[in-house]
């Protein structure tokens, strides 16, 4: 019955790197690695018990995954390891934490800014 | 057995609609896992310490390591060194030594792994179709920072419902329909991913998820349907227009770039000319 079925090829069609079409391809996909130099402001706020921030307007780099703004934020709160932080957006969600901030901030910022939550316990979890 | 309410699934949902998730849920990649070598216990029989898979796609690395635990300890190490295992500091490196992602659904990481791998290479190199895509189990150690998660099925099941939340904000600019859904349910997506359990899963998603029946529901023109037909008195029990896939915010969409950044931004369901 699947005698005759060819298996999927999931790899680039061999005619398009037989022939150097791959490299237009190649050539759109590296304009997508430059990394984006502009900043987008974040505002952190704090939540339940959570101490608030000296200053909670921030630019960051909008080519920053999540990560690094978690870690800004424990940097800030003077964080040990192991402290328990949870962060959303929106008051809403806990974005993945290689979503990077320009994503975050196209689809999700309110006013021009990306809000931050951050919590010492679980919330909308 | 809890009993549902009615199950949009079984009575909304057209069959085209169905057997598509049905098509991407039965998805499957083949893996051929290999603990490292340097890293196999003492006494372990070695020649045996490759295990291979055809996992589904819809599934993440935290949930298959039961099984290839219960592999390793029946067939590999011996009971000293199955004594002292800690599964939860187990991690896993492509055969390239690219750390593989707790938290991303395995098919995406076979498809990004293959897709890379094949721009990368020169033609020759291009992998065989279906070939499995070579993984190598490490024992200790995890690089929690870069993992980025700690290395846990917990962890990923809460990763996991982050992105249904994030999904349901971008469809309806809230995440009323996740938050109300009741603990047993919330568990049941996930029960339902974690055991590969199509009808469970959907039951379920079916109601965060917008409904598929938009030509029914936009003709007659809104004006004529508000008038003669109230959505309250429809005899079809229609789920209301607002639940409509036409009418979500954005699609909830990703795109993962060949060794390259990952792309998001809001896409409307429809183009400016109102076309699909």
């Amino acid at each position: 019955m699947a005698g005759n079925r060819k298996p999927y090829n999931r790899s680039l069609p061999p005619a398009w790197a037989a022939h150097g079409d791959i490299q237009e391809a190649l050539d759109a996909l590296e304009t997508y690695r430059k990394k984006d130099p502009n900043k987008v402001i974040v505002r952190f706020k704090a939540v339940g018990n959570a101490p608030i921030m000296k200053t909670n307007l921030y630019q960051i780099n909008a080519s920053n995954r999540f990560q690094a703004v978690i870690q800004f934020v424990r940097r800030q709160l003077q964080w040990k390891a192991g402290d328990p932080l949870f962060t959303y957006i929106n008051l809403a969600f806990a974005p993945a934490p290689d979503d990077t901030v320009a994503n975050l901030y196209k689809s999700f910022a309110t006013d021009g800014h990306l809000i931050v939550n951050y919590s010492t316990t679980a919330a909308w979890g | 057995m809890a009993t549902y309410r009615g199950s949009p699934s079984a009575f909304s949902t057209p069959a085209s609609t169905t057997l598509f998730r049905r098509l991407t849920w039965e998805g499957t990649v083949p893996l051929e896992i290999r603990v490292d070598s340097k890293e196999l216990p003492a006494n372990s029989d070695r020649g045996l310490e490759t295990y291979y898979i055809q996992a589904p796609r819809v599934s993440y690395l935290p949930l298959i390591v039961p099984e290839l635990k219960r592999f390793l300890m029946d067939v590999v190490f011996d009971e000293a060194a199955g004594r002292i295992m800690k599964d939860e500091d187990w991690w896993f490196e492509s055969e390239e030594g690219s750390l593989l992602k707790w938290h991303w659904p395995l098919g995406l990481i076979y498809d990004n792994h293959t897709v890379s791998a094949s721009i990368r290479g020169t033609s020759s190199a291009l992998p065989q179709p279906l070939a499995p895509l070579r993984i190598i189990l490490h024992l200790a150690a995890p690089p929690t920072e870069k993992l980025l998660l700690a290395p846990s099925a917990e962890a990923c099941k809460q990763a996991f419902m982050g992105q249904m939340k994030e999904a349901d904000f971008l469809r309806w600019g809230n995440t009323k329909r996740m938050t109300g859904l009741r603990k047993a349910e919330q568990d049941g997506l996930w029960e339902g991913i974690k055991e590969h359990n199509f009808d469970e899963y959907w039951r379920v998603a079916s109601k965060v998820t917008p409904t598929t029946t938009p030509l029914r529901s936009q003709s007659p023109p809104p004006s004529v349907a508000m008038h003669t037909r109230p959505p309250s008195a429809d005899p079809q029990g229609a789920t209301p227009d607002r639940d409509g896939a036409m009418n979500v915010r954005s699609v909830p969409v990703r795109i993962y770039l060949p060794d390259g950044p990952v792309l998001q931004d809001l896409v409307p369901p429809l183009l400016e000319d109102g076309v699909f």
